[in-house]
């Protein structure tokens, strides 16, 4: 046996190379397979038909200090005495005590193994000739690769349900705490997957960002080896600070924050291609099939399009002269449960102006719209940021970026916590009356940590900053501050004070400065808090506390008196006191005055709705014998409709003469809001007694959908109850509509039945 | 040895730790826990549904002593627990057989 291949001097040897402080990331891992393979080398006999070739991780030169060495004996079946071979190279790799994960397969064999087995398959592919018969490995690796593509389509829903199984069972390595560098979503194994599609030429190969990304990985990677002795791939909180001065970071705050950069990166990177995957293999299905297929596009917003299961910017959309697109294109891919297409995300970050400050209200019900979304707002804010466009939209954000949170009760960091809190608000959104500052305040209410301070002071500065620029009026930026300052106070009171002492409630109440509004917001904000930061942290126990305390203070509150009515804009009034049907447009406020009747207001919103006006807010009242409805609207697709013809169909609805039930049914068709699911939790009705006095205030909450209004006020014309008048608005895709009741008699309805039916109308005909 | 078991109020928490650890005592479990007693349940209604509060949340500490530590540990919860009103809670003790400290072996008071 030569004497550079003994083993004791192979163990020397690494622990010699491991011993160099300077030898540290990629010229480590070069070192490594070079010693590797000289050793090896030596290990094998110059004899036709054998070759000793390196998969895995070694044949990616890639080897971290302690992994297993991953080897083949490939033969070519006609030599005689492989066993001897295999024995001379195992066992002094065993002796060295150097982990080994081998075999000894002739090609036929070895794509037969790869045929059945995907973890075999993934490792040949990187097979890589270390000694013996040349020509045999390349026959190797030409029949390895050409197996996989030749049988990607079977293939790949097998790698990706492997994939899923190991997020799964992982986690993400981004939002960990302790990631385990190569199994967690967003680890090395990610990056393995990526370089499998790439070898079925599927995918381009991973370099660039993702493979800077996967570097950096690496890098990690080998020094956790390094200081743990042993082969180690979960990123313990022990080694954190050690491994960062190492690999020059500040602290562990600041390596742990580069890891789940880069886990981001190839988190993106990995769906992304597997979205371009699912295209190209149906387009290869259908090709196969002799058909070709024609894009499907359907309209989703102004300039949003959804084509192929993504969502595109329309032909004629503009970026740079529609700066409001980046949000509406976001809301709309969250709302659509459908992912942004890369290059319609590239063009927005490239092409887009500025947001003006403060930002016009189209942008922040987009915003809005996009957090009120749910879960499925998380892929689509993943891509935002992927993009640079959070930190464009939120400069504040660039201080939680990534932020680890130093917490053994919390599981994120800093931005997604607040990603995921914000969706943990939107399950109770029907639960307050104003869901949307729920959601922003939500999404800012830890802001803070990225700043020094107290982070619930800190945040509050922070929170205010942002809903000035967001354009929020005064009121509601003192709503999102107060947030963020108190978003501790209801779990930390109810937990820590007694509930009994007065002194306690005063406590809230002064906190809240007396608003029962805002009071209502913390309890949501408090349980969503808790729901996304970690498994138990919201238990029934801690719910009970503070449900108890904010009972308490909500009876302490007395009840603000309701806004009265708003002043009528003088050409209305006149029009009011003129007391004949018109029809006034103004912007993007349209005024029917028309002589009271049942069935107007129905027939106004349905109308409204066929035109393709969303509805954002909505003034009805009754002066006397004449209905005076004022809306303010939206196009849905960005054009106005032709005044004269709005005007028209309405003269024609009102005199029972347009078909609106099947039209707008037609219309809802065309333009489902979602992908199947309904958004957000469901309706919710309220009946507030102390309100009003001469009318019964229903509230509804809902997500607000294609003909939602007209649906609700023909339900609320056949129960025979009039609506005197109402409130409506939208709040970022959710409404919440007041509705001022009275029945045929003209009083309020107080009876228990009436209302039961009045209220299973109302939540029929939201379509729930 | 014994163990001393407590139930009290959740606000009390930080009290009766600090009163422990004024004894000497190294260590304690502390559990969220929900009951009734004398207190019962009640009905509640809030913003027009009716709440009915069945289990009042509690919070158990369990401390392990020594047998002649047991009263004054028992006297310090009772002391830093109460507030004299209803729902305050109630301390026993029991005793135990057998201690063994995990990681060491060590057994009976040496594992306290």
């Amino acid at each position: 046996m030569p004497t550079h291949s003994d083993p004791a001097k192979l163990k020397a040897a690494r622990e010699s190379l491991l011993g160099r402080p300077e030898l540290v990331g990629a010229p480590l891992r070069k070192a490594l397979t070079e010693l590797y393979d000289r050793w090896l080398t030596g290990l094998v006999p110059k004899v036709p038909g054998v070759a000793l070739v390196a998969v895995g991780g070694l044949g990616r030169r890639e080897p971290a200090p302690y992994s297993d060495l991953d080897l083949m004996l490939v033969h070519s079946g006609r030599t005689g005495q492989v066993a001897e071979i295999a024995d001379a190279i195992w066992y002094p790799v065993w002796d060295a005590k150097v982990g080994l994960d081998h075999s000894v397969r002739t090609v036929e064999q070895a794509l037969a193994v790869a045929k059945e087995d995907l973890k075999a398959a993934l490792g040949l592919l990187y097979t890589r000739h270390i000694a013996g018969d040349v020509a045999l490995t390349g026959r190797l690796r030409d029949a390895v690769l050409e197996a996989w593509r030749a049988d990607a389509v079977r293939r790949l829903p097998e790698l990706l349900a492997a994939v899923r199984e190991r997020w799964v069972a992982h986690g993400e390595a981004a939002f960990l705490l302790e990631p385990q560098l190569k199994e967690s979503r967003g680890g090395l194994r990610d990056v393995h997957a990526l370089q499998a599609l790439a070898a079925a030429q599927l995918a381009d190969w991973p370099s660039g960002a993702v493979g800077a990304a996967y570097g950096a990985l690496l890098d990690v990677r080998g020094e956790l080896h390094r200081r743990a002795g042993r082969p180690q791939d979960r990123l313990v909180l022990q080694e954190q600070a050690g491994i960062a001065s190492v690999l020059g970071h500040a602290d562990d705050t600041s390596l742990l924050r580069a890891v789940s950069e880069s886990a981001r990166t190839v988190a993106f990177a990995v769906d992304t291609a597997w979205r371009r995957v699912d295209t190209e293999l149906a387009t290869r299905r259908s090709r196969w099939r002799g058909r070709r297929r024609s894009p499907e596009r359907r309209p989703l917003a102004a300039g949003v399009v959804e084509q192929d299961g993504e969502v595109v910017l329309a032909r004629d959309a503009d970026p740079w002269s529609d700066p409001g697109l980046m949000l509406r294109a976001a809301a709309a891919a969250a709302r659509s449960g459908r992912p942004l297409a890369p290059f319609a995300l590239s063009r927005l970050a490239t092409e887009s102006a500025p947001l003006p400050e403060p930002w016009p209200a189209d942008a922040r019900d987009s915003l809005v719209a996009l957090l009120s979304a749910g879960r499925p707002a998380l892929p689509v804010l993943e891509a935002l940021d992927q993009a640079g466009l959070m930190v464009r939209l939120i400069p504040e954000w660039e201080q939680v970026r990534f932020l680890p949170q130093h917490n053994a009760i919390h599981r994120f960091t800093v931005d997604r916590h607040l990603m995921e809190t914000a969706a943990a608000a939107t399950e109770l959104a029907r639960r307050v009356a104003r869901p949307d500052l729920l959601v922003l305040g939500a999404f800012l209410h830890d802001i803070g940590k990225g700043f020094p301070g107290d982070h619930s002071r800190s945040g509050a500065e922070v929170a205010r900053r942002v809903a000035v620029r967001l354009g929020l009026p005064a009121a509601d930026v003192e709503t999102v501050q107060a947030m963020a300052r108190w978003h501790l106070l209801l779990p930390d009171t109810a937990t820590h004070r007694d509930l009994e002492d007065p002194a306690t409630v005063r406590v809230v109440t002064d906190a809240v400065s007396g608003s029962s509004g805002l009071l209502e917001l913390l309890h949501a904000l408090a349980q969503a808090d808790a729901r996304a930061t970690g498994p138990g942290v919201w238990t029934e126990w801690k719910a009970g506390l503070i449900t108890d305390l904010v009972r308490r203070a909500a009876r302490a509150l007395t009840g603000a008196p309701p806004p009265g009515p708003t002043e009528l804009a003088p050409a209305v009034a006149e029009l009011a006191a003129v007391g004949e049907l018109a029809v006034r447009l103004d912007g993007d406020q349209v005024t029917v005055v028309a002589p009271d009747a049942r069935g107007l207001l129905s027939r106004t919103a349905g109308v409204l709705a066929l035109h393709l006006l969303d509805v954002r807010a909505a003034d009805i009242r009754t002066l006397g014998e004449t209905a005076v409805n004022v809306f303010v609207v939206a196009p849905r697709f960005g054009r106005p409709p032709d005044p004269a013809l709005l005007r028209d169909d309405l003269r024609r609805a009102l005199a029972g003469m347009l078909p609106l039930g099947d039209r707008i049914a037609a219309k809802e068709a065309a333009y489902p809001t979602s992908s199947g699911a309904a958004i957000g939790p469901p309706p919710r009705v309220l009946w507030l007694d102390d309100a009003a006095t001469d009318a019964t205030v229903l509230e509804l909450r809902a997500a607000d959908a294609v003909g939602l209004l007209y649906r609700v006020t023909a339900a609320l014309e056949r129960c025979a109850v009039d609506v005197r008048a109402a409130r409506l608005e939208t709040l970022g895709g959710a409404v919440v509509d007041a509705f001022y009741l009275v029945g045929s008699d003209g009083k309020p309805l107080l009876d228990g039945v009436v209302r039961s039916g009045i209220e299973e109308a109302v939540l029929a005909a939201t379509g729930s | 040895m014994r163990l001393v078991t407590a139930i009290v109020k959740p606000f009390k928490l930080d009290d009766v730790k600090h009163a422990l650890e004024t004894l000497g005592v190294h260590g304690l479990t502390v559990s969220e826990v929900q009951g009734f007693g004398r207190q019962k349940g009640h009905t509640e209604v809030y913003r027009g549904a009716e709440y009915t509060v069945d289990f009042v949340p509690k919070v158990r500490v369990e401390v392990l002593v020594d047998d002649h530590d047991a009263e004054r540990v028992v006297d310090a919860l009772i002391t830093a627990a109460r507030t004299g009103k209803i729902g305050d809670g109630k301390v026993w003790v029991t005793p135990v057989e057998t201690l063994v400290r995990v990681r060491t072996g060590e057994r009976g008071a040496d594992a306290l």
